[in-house]
């Protein structure tokens, strides 16, 4: 499977903050999600893939573009949903739907025409005095219109109501399943990506923390519950993010492990801990554990 | 692409542009009437008459360069806004954005220019000047597009940079003045606002254009 991004030791800095090793691969045709803390640089690092900042080194390929260099062939194959509203406040919805439409060849107007009734816009209210559900699908709108292969999204529901963001989500979604785009959506809303992503890729302090697809990220994070728990050593086949005091009981161990398949269970029984239960993780767990432990070892 | 960026600016600047295509329009036509009104009443000398031309002839170029600075600030006051972001996310290379981006203003700059033209034209039809004198409204409304051009050019110039670059333009121009006054009151002779101004307002300067004889009536 060819990637429809790749970075490799992208460097960038400015002022205090700075993108260091940064390596991201997503897959074409993936929807992968892009999980990072506020302010940890996904903002940034999606204005490097687009070619609005320029880095400081490391190589950037989009769509099988190099960027800087061939940013416009990218930009006019690639849907971008920025997280502040870009598009002109003094201009109606229908200028600038009429505006967008000008620099892409591939423009739909029926789709575009199908999703204003769909989302409910009106063409002759000005952008600037749209509420900021509006504003949200507005931008969506223009970015699935203009007939992308990539779809970037940074934030795209963010601060939008429950309804305006199922709406949001289902075009999106939608579009996806029908044209087999691959999609880069950056968000803080864990449970969000966790039903609509099949890649991830956790961000923190301008690192990569970890990138998989999101079965195994969901499969391999377990919290492991022991009443007796086995002494670590090199040969234990997964990673321990953490570990503590059994909180219902105080008897006993959890720990926080990365990389669990199934049949450890069993190795782990039959060595010299006792595995009382094994529980699920959802993906904010998961996250929220990793980014514990990349700061940890950081630090 | 171009008619698209035109229309934008034109939803920006539209005001502006109205309002100086009447004022480039009415200028010329105003500045002669009440030449016609005091000739009926006692008839003026050729001197009389190129005194008060020349009177009025300040007028057109401040007309020009506040027509040029209004209009290349509104082409790029909503991509400030926005800090360019949508500019830079539209395919199109950053020369060529900047290029049409200028086209577009051009365009508009051309409303209040022709208006000039037509009013020096009919100005210059309503008057009966004494031997000796002649009009030029047409080389008048050359020098008057030229400079409303040139204010265009540099002021879109300056209003593209970031306000980084705009704060160094003007801590140059502090430093200048602040050295000026520092080497006056030291009593050393040099005159850098004289020589700054000599080297803008005469040839190959570009403020050359807006020096020299403006007057849409001459001998």
């Amino acid at each position: 499977m060819s990637n429809a991004i790749e970075v490799r030791e992208l460097l960038y800095q400015v002022k205090t903050f700075e993108i260091r090793d940064f390596t991201l691969n997503v897959p074409s045709g993936s929807i992968y999600g892009f999980l990072g803390p506020n302010g940890c640089g996904k903002t940034t690092t999606i204005q490097l893939l687009l070619g609005l900042r320029r880095a400081r080194g490391g190589s950037i390929s989009v769509l099988g573009h190099a960027v800087p260099r061939g940013v416009t062939r990218v930009l006019a194959r690639t849907g971008y949903v920025p997280e502040h509203p870009h598009l002109y406040p003094n201009l109606t919805v229908d200028e600038s739907l009429q505006y967008h439409a000008a620099f892409y060849p591939g423009w739909d107007r029926d789709r575009a025409k199908g999703m204003l009734s769909r989302f409910d816009l009106r063409g002759s209210q000005a952008v600037g005095r749209l509420s900021k559900g509006e504003t949200g699908k507005l931008l969506v709108l223009v970015a699935l219109a203009q007939m992308p292969e990539l779809l970037v999204l940074d934030e795209p529901t963010d601060g939008l109501d429950p309804v305006v963001r199922r709406d949001v989500m289902t075009a999106l979604l939608d579009y996806v399943s029908e044209h087999k785009a691959t999609v880069f959506v950056s968000s803080h809303l864990v449970h969000e990506l966790e039903r609509a992503c099949d890649w991830i890729g956790v961000m923190d302090r301008g690192r990569m923390v970890v990138e998989m697809p999101m079965q195994s990220f969901k499969r391999g994070i377990k919290r492991l519950r022991f009443t007796q728990p086995p002494a670590l050593t090199q040969e234990t086949p997964f990673e321990v993010l953490s570990r503590s005091a059994a909180e219902s009981t105080g008897l006993g161990e959890e720990w926080l492990v990365s990389g669990w398949e199934p049949a450890m269970a069993q190795a782990l029984e039959s060595g010299s801990g006792a595995l009382r239960e094994i529980v699920d993780m959802d993906l904010e767990e998961s996250f929220v554990a990793l980014l514990s432990r990349s700061r940890a070892s950081l630090s | 692409m171009f008619k698209a960026i035109v229309y934008t600016q034109w939803r920006w600047s539209r005001l502006l542009v109205l309002a100086g295509t009447v004022t480039a329009f009415a200028l010329p036509i105003m500045s002669v009437q009440g030449l016609n009104v005091l000739g009926e009443a006692a008839p003026w000398t050729a001197r009389d008459i190129l005194e008060h031309a020349e009177s009025r002839s300040v007028w057109y170029a401040v007309l020009a360069g506040v027509l040029g600075l209004l209009l290349a600030t509104t082409v790029w006051h909503s991509d400030h806004r926005g800090r360019h972001q949508y500019a830079l996310s539209l395919p199109v290379p950053r020369w060529q954005f900047v290029m049409q981006r200028f086209g577009a203003g051009a365009v508009l700059l051309g409303a209040p220019v022709l208006a000039f033209a037509a009013g020096c034209l009919l100005a210059a039809a309503s008057l009966t000047l004494p031997d000796g004198l002649q009009t030029y409204p047409v080389a008048l409304s050359l020098r008057f597009a030229l400079a409303a051009f040139v204010a265009y050019g540099v002021f879109f110039a300056i209003s593209a940079a970031t306000v980084r670059t705009a704060a160094y333009v003007l801590a140059l121009v502090g430093a200048v003045l602040a050295t000026q006054v520092l080497l006056e009151a030291a009593h050393i002779e040099i005159d850098l606002l004289g020589t700054f101004y000599e080297r803008a307002s005469y040839w190959p300067g570009p403020a050359e254009i807006f020096t020299g004889r403006w007057t849409l009536i001459d001998v």
